[in-house]
């Protein structure tokens, strides 16, 4: 592969600006130049049929049917030395142990909104919220036990934590799939390199779901709730109940006993559950209690919670803390509840609920991002540079009518990575998720799931949205040299 | 092991044996058609009934109105959409039970039926005709019998094994007494009455080969084919894999493997006495149709059974 004249517009995670490549992707980059194009051809071949066999799919409904899409899987991997993760690993055990104290805080005493440091108002009708849950203290006041925090780098290559997806998260499968194929593909790497393995995941969850049974002691039953074979992740709940040999459950395969005891019906009759990792939302989960239509989830489910009688994960109710406009509050809530600054900052945000900065977003709304607060996705939101002048002027409208609905950030210059093109290496813009795991300690992956934007140019990573993946490789320099 | 779990490990090995069955019983029926003298035709009707797919071939062509050619019923039994019972359906339901069952079989089996859908929908406009219909039934066939030896071949022993062996064991039951039926109402309609005795033969000789049959009939019976005999073959034989008597013998095999439940056991029981005390020539005497209707509704029963007591939870 030919480096020469592969020129990243912004920061690059594997070429510096004066054309080297960074100390710790070096070995990856001459490896590279020393595949011809026909080799890299053959192992972008590979790869895919790897990812194929190993069914790596996700869902996309189009049309009326439901189609299995492979992800696509860029070959290059994206490179971070150890020492930076280290440092991204602690900012992120910090938010996420902030976070939770928050949510346990809003769900008790709101001692935070009581200190005027978070805002009423914002509680109030935040979509997120779910008064059902005041009052409850969930084992180990863990709230958020699995989540997934979007990190972006910027032009200067300062790393921002862009969000925190604390409902139902996803993409970890992906992670560890990834590295399978990169493993195939690039074997020799592997063995002369100190990359850092990624595959202990299903395991920590594992211990991180068991250490929530209501019956310390007895192994306990754990299941992955999954709103079943038409969902978009349906994949990778199979691959985690698999992997960490728990059962697979659907909503019709549980049910709440007059005891406020969780069972599920198996052939040799019903046997109790002690955990639940629910990947149904919230608003589907009990239709005794949420949404009363819903068919997804198993009646009776938030009574034996309450009761203590199962354990949920992640807790109804967590994603009162995931949203756009909350996130904002983020590095207070670290000062407030750890007395530290935070370790990994915040994209800047400018929240319409206030009158000062809604005015700046209005009059500069052709140089920001601007977000609704509760969508994820990346649906619902207009980016600034890159829209019409007719999109300004709705956006403007909608800004007005409902301003604690929206959030504005800079348009960050997005870091890139080469990706392999037609004609050679490209760079692509792309963002990290780390999967943060919260029991007595706290578990950050290495590295985490690199989303592509595989359109050039296009600052969109989701794989809804036409994104694909990269292997993430946290590669220790010290060890290797 | 989930009873939702059960249920469609008991329904896919159900649909896969369908499929199976369903494409042997067309390809007989297309073969003996080519065998049959001027003075006879073959009869699509009563295979349409024994699939129970009459009610929707009726829908679609009311008495009175135009009916269809063979090429068209043949489409109606393979690739019709509509008809819930046609093959393209069939295999359809085994393709969605496998998806929502992934986790417990082996990869090479989702692949394997995947293509077999999809190979299904690819020659929807040419099923119909007999040029590629020998091909197009046989690959079916193959591929179903694949799925089989993969799971054979690659799956655990445990519970969720013996859900897929009951269900092979309970559908192969009862597409034999369907077959049975078929042939006993007369797969062949001759133009005068006098010579229905002389194809009589010849019908029970096509039913045996549908049940890939034919070959162990002559090899253990050593005989030419006789109606009593072949009935007594297919209903009672202790070795013959496809007979009635030697799948609800499997069944009583694999029922101690389980948890035990009594009114599956009651209900087995039933069918099995009912064929045990079966005897042939009574049977043609007075019609098979009326003792494969009593079999396939005991068969119901041991089906209801097991949803009883393992499937609901």
């Amino acid at each position: 592969m030919d480096w020469t004249g592969y020129r990243s517009p912004t920061w690059d995670e594997l070429i510096g600006h004066d054309g080297q490549p960074h100390t710790a992707a070096r070995p990856l980059v001459d490896y590279l130049a020393s595949l011809s194009r026909g080799e890299l051809a053959e192992r972008q071949l590979a790869a895919d049929v790897t990812a194929r066999v190993m069914g790596v799919t996700f869902t996309v409904y189009t049309e009326g049917r439901n189609v299995d899409r492979t992800l696509p899987f860029d070959l290059i991997p994206r490179v971070i030395a150890r020492a930076e993760w280290d440092r991204t690993a602690a900012g992120l055990r910090q938010r996420i142990q902030a976070l939770n104290l928050f949510i346990g805080d809003i769900y008790g005493a709101q001692k935070i909104v009581k200190d005027k440091v978070f805002p009423e108002f914002l509680l109030k009708d935040s979509v997120n919220f779910r008064p059902q849950c005041v009052g409850i203290r969930p084992p180990l006041d863990i709230w958020a036990h699995i989540c997934g925090s979007d990190l972006v780098r910027d032009g200067d290559g300062t790393l921002y934590a862009l969000e925190d997806n604390l409902r139902i998260p996803s993409g970890v499968s992906y992670m560890i799939e990834n590295r399978m194929v990169s493993k195939r593909v690039f074997p020799e790497l592997f063995e002369t390199s100190a990359i850092l393995p990624v595959d202990d995941y299903p395991a920590q969850l594992y211990d991180t779901l068991a250490a929530l049974s209501p019956r310390p002691g007895d192994t306990p039953v754990i299941a992955l709730l999954t709103p079943g074979i038409y969902n978009s992740a349906y994949f990778e709940h199979c691959y985690l109940a698999q992997s960490m040999g728990v059962e697979l459950v659907e909503g019709g395969d549980l049910f709440v006993g007059d005891d406020d005891v969780c069972y599920m019906r198996t052939v040799y009759g019903p046997r109790r559950i002690d955990v639940i990792y629910r990947r149904v939302d919230d608003m589907f989960i009990d239709p005794e209690v949420f949404r009363p239509e819903s068919l997804l989830g198993v009646p009776g489910l938030i009574r034996s919670w309450r009761a203590g009688n199962v354990a949920l994960a992640n807790a109804p109710g967590a994603g009162v803390a995931d949203d756009k406009v909350v996130f904002a509050y983020v590095p207070k809530m670290i000062k407030y509840y750890l007395g530290e600054e935070a370790i990994l900052p915040n994209v800047p945000s400018y929240l319409c609920h206030d009158d000062k900065e809604r005015a700046y977003v209005l009059d500069h709304i052709e140089e920001l991002v601007v977000k609704p607060a509760n969508e994820s996705g990346g649906y619902g939101m207009l980016i600034g540079p890159r829209a019409s002048k007719t999109e300004h002027a709705q956006f403007r409208e909608l800004i007005k009518a409902n301003p604690r609905n929206y959030v504005a950030q800079p348009t960050l210059s997005l870091s890139t990575a080469p990706i392999l093109g037609d004609h050679g290496p490209e760079p692509r813009h792309l963002d990290l998720r780390p999967f943060v795991l919260s029991r007595k300690d706290i578990y950050v992956t290495t590295g985490g799931l690199t989303r592509v934007a595989m359109k050039k140019d296009s600052l969109v990573v989701n794989s809804s949205q036409g994104g694909g993946a990269k292997d993430t490789w946290v590669v220790d320099t010290e060890e290797a040299s | 092991m989930l009873s939702r779990v059960a249920a469609n490990l008991y329904w896919f090995s159900r649909y896969l044996r369908r499929a199976e069955n369903l494409a042997r019983l067309v390809n007989v029926g297309s073969q003996l058609q080519l065998d049959l003298p001027r003075s006879a035709r073959f009869a699509w009707r009563p295979l349409i009934e024994t699939l129970g797919a009459a009610d929707e071939f009726d829908r679609q062509h009311p008495a009175g109105g135009k009916q269809p050619d063979e090429a068209g019923v043949i489409r109606f039994l393979l690739v019709d959409p509509e008809n819930p019972q046609s093959l393209h359906e069939v295999v359809r339901q085994a393709r969605e039970l496998q998806r929502s069952v992934r986790e417990t079989l082996p990869q090479d089996c989702w692949v394997a039926i995947n293509d077999l859908y999809l190979y299904i929908e690819a020659s929807t406009d040419r099923a119909g005709s007999r040029r590629y219909r020998q091909e197009f039934l046989d690959r079916v066939i193959d591929s179903c019998l694949r799925v089989s030896a993969l799971l054979t071949a690659n799956v655990s022993r445990d519970i969720g094994f013996q859900f897929l062996r009951l269900g092979t064991a309970i559908e192969q039951a009862d597409m034999t007494s369907r077959i049975i039926d078929t042939a006993a109402a007369g797969l062949i309609q001759p133009r005068i009455e006098d010579d229905a005795e002389a194809f009589r033969e010849m019908q029970w000789m096509s039913v045996l080969q549908c049940l890939a049959a034919y070959q162990m009939y002559r090899r253990h019976l050593r005989q030419r084919v006789s109606a009593e005999l072949a009935l007594q073959f297919l209903l009672k034989d202790r070795q013959f894999p496809r007979s009635v008597l030697f799948c609800l013998t499997r069944i009583q095999g694999i029922l101690p493997l389980m948890p035990a439940r009594r009114p599956v056991q009651l209900a087995l029981n039933r069918v099995l006495g009912s064929v045990f005390d079966a005897d042939p020539a009574r049977v043609l005497k007075t019609g098979p149709g009326a003792f494969m209707d009593r079999l396939q509704v005991e068969l119901d029963a041991l089906d209801g059974a097991l949803r009883q007591s393992y499937f609901t939870g």
